[in-house]
């Protein structure tokens, strides 16, 4: 067997678990009980991972604020001090099969969504979408207000939300996206579809719920039309972690930006990362008066919906978001073509109505990234430099970290041949 | 005979493949003259490190 065929098979194995892989969001436990390597100390932050002297302002609030939510300091200060010294172990979400969109990060105590692989058995995870309210530790906000929401979250809305997704038997993933083709989601930065179709099939369980806040709760949960993105990053988290296991297979399995960098990992070197400098999220910005000047480069775990096909990979299947961004159906197009041009496979559960039904393409093979040099584009909301979410947009993925992750891949490659014979 | 025949092709309109960056293309078609577009770009933009690697890797056929 060649180098090249053996890369190949590895490559046709990953696609096949991309493709075949069934997600179904079956839970919702405290972070440490249910995610593996979590202890009482450890900070599930997004991206690849920074020194702590590089890790920008957002973050460094969610993390702190983190710290405090857990008790672990009294204050944001006390708290830094802690990850300075070490005493509060910050590391990247995706080394844990977890996702963690924009600013957000994971302590011990947080409630996070367990999805589960039915074919394959990986498991994956995410916290709860914290809904529309821009001030939260999602966009790197923690105060008085904050820490009120993240108790809410832990000790009422979360726990229902995993009573009641318990008693529905678990929510099929793939059946809220095939059901909800063609209704216009991208399924990274627009999802009002899938996330009603996903709350008709959570809610009636949670209308006999003891929690007194019961009603608070359900209101909450109808209101948020960003809230599939969450358990959709833990059920691609949750098939991620059958690809990491495939040596000298060049499929990208994970991807993410710190704000500085950005990163991705491939299923023949698992959580290995491989960076660059992060790319800018261009787009529409919520306030005239942002420039780029006030954006951190691409932050957020959020991409891992494009390792999965969504997002920027399908951009035709939302054309409102390119519209709402700034850009037009010919781009849209453009974006889904590239990506085809690039994947190994394509999807067959969710037939965009308006691209000949075709469906979403799949498997970024790393070696036709560089080798047409055709750079396939996340979808993504950008963060300020001073917190918040600065605006919304895309960015084309940076061709110097698939270089790196071919070095890496060759340098296996050539030891396997020479064992081989 | 032969000769004539390439007469014949100056003769005919000018039909230019233009293979590579579109730009020249364009600046014929502002000419008023017809172009073909050949959609070709050097494996790996030109990188000779990645070409080797790819070369061994393969994958895009």
């Amino acid at each position: 067997m060649t180098i090249e065929q053996k890369v190949n098979a590895a490559n046709a194995q990953a696609a096949d678990i991309l493709t075949r892989a069934r997600p179904v969001w079956t839970d919702v436990q405290p972070a440490i009980d249910v995610i593996p390597g979590m202890t009482k100390t450890t900070v599930l932050v997004p991206g690849p991972p920074l020194p702590v002297e590089q890790i920008t302002p957002p973050i460094r609030t969610s993390i702190c604020g983190a710290a405090v939510h857990e008790g672990l300091a009294k204050t944001k200060e006390e708290a830094w001090t802690m990850v300075e010294r070490g005493e509060v172990s910050v590391e990247p979400a995706q080394n844990h099969q977890c996702g963690c969109a924009a600013c957000m990060v994971v302590s011990a105590s947080m409630p996070v969504m367990v999805a589960e692989d039915k074919v394959y058995g990986g498991k994956g995870y995410a916290p709860i979408h914290p809904g529309p309210n821009p001030k939260c530790l999602r966009w790197g906000f923690y105060d008085e207000d904050v820490e009120r929401d993240l108790s809410w979250f832990r000790d009422h809305f979360g726990p229902a939300l995993g009573r009641a997704v318990r008693k529905s038997g678990g929510i099929d993933l793939i059946t809220v996206l095939a059901k909800t083709a063609g209704m216009g989601d991208e399924n990274h930065n627009r999802q009002p579809a899938a996330s009603m179709c996903l709350a008709l099939q959570v809610i009636p369980w949670m209308l006999d719920d003891p929690d007194p806040q019961r009603d608070e709760m359900i209101r909450h949960f109808a209101a948020n039309d960003r809230f599939f993105l969450h358990p959709m990053m833990a059920g691609v988290e949750s098939i991620t972690e059958s690809i990491k296991k495939i040596p000298l297979s060049t499929v990208v399995a994970g991807m993410a930006g710190n704000g500085v960098e950005f990163g991705i990992q491939l299923a023949g070197t698992g959580n290995r990362w491989y960076t660059t400098k992060a790319p800018v999220i261009q787009g529409t910005f919520l306030n005239p008066s942002y420039t780029e000047a006030d954006l951190l480069g691409y932050l957020g775990d959020s991409c891992v919906t494009e390792v999965y096909g969504l997002g920027g990979m399908s951009a035709i299947a939302g054309p409102a978001y390119l519209r709402m961004t700034g850009s037009t159906i010919a781009e849209a197009r453009s974006r889904t073509e590239k990506a085809r041009a690039v994947s190994l496979a394509e999807h067959t559960f969710a037939p965009i109505p308006w691209d000949d039904f075709r469906g979403f393409p799949v498997g970024l093979d790393a070696r036709r990234v560089v080798g047409l040099n055709i750079l396939p584009i996340s979808h993504g909301g950008s963060a300020l430099k001073k917190g918040g979410q600065g605006g919304a947009g895309a960015a084309e993925l940076p061709v110097d970290c698939f270089k790196d992750a071919l070095r890496a891949i060759h340098k296996d490659a050539l030891a396997w041949a020479e064992q081989e014979g | 005979m032969d000769c004539e025949k390439i007469l014949n092709l100056f003769r005919s309109e000018l039909v230019v493949v233009n293979v590579g960056p579109k730009l020249f293309a364009e600046a014929l078609e502002k000419q008023g003259y017809r172009t073909v577009q050949v959609d070709w770009k050097p494996i790996a933009g030109g990188d000779r490190e990645m070409q080797a690697i790819l070369d061994v890797l393969g994958g895009l056929d």
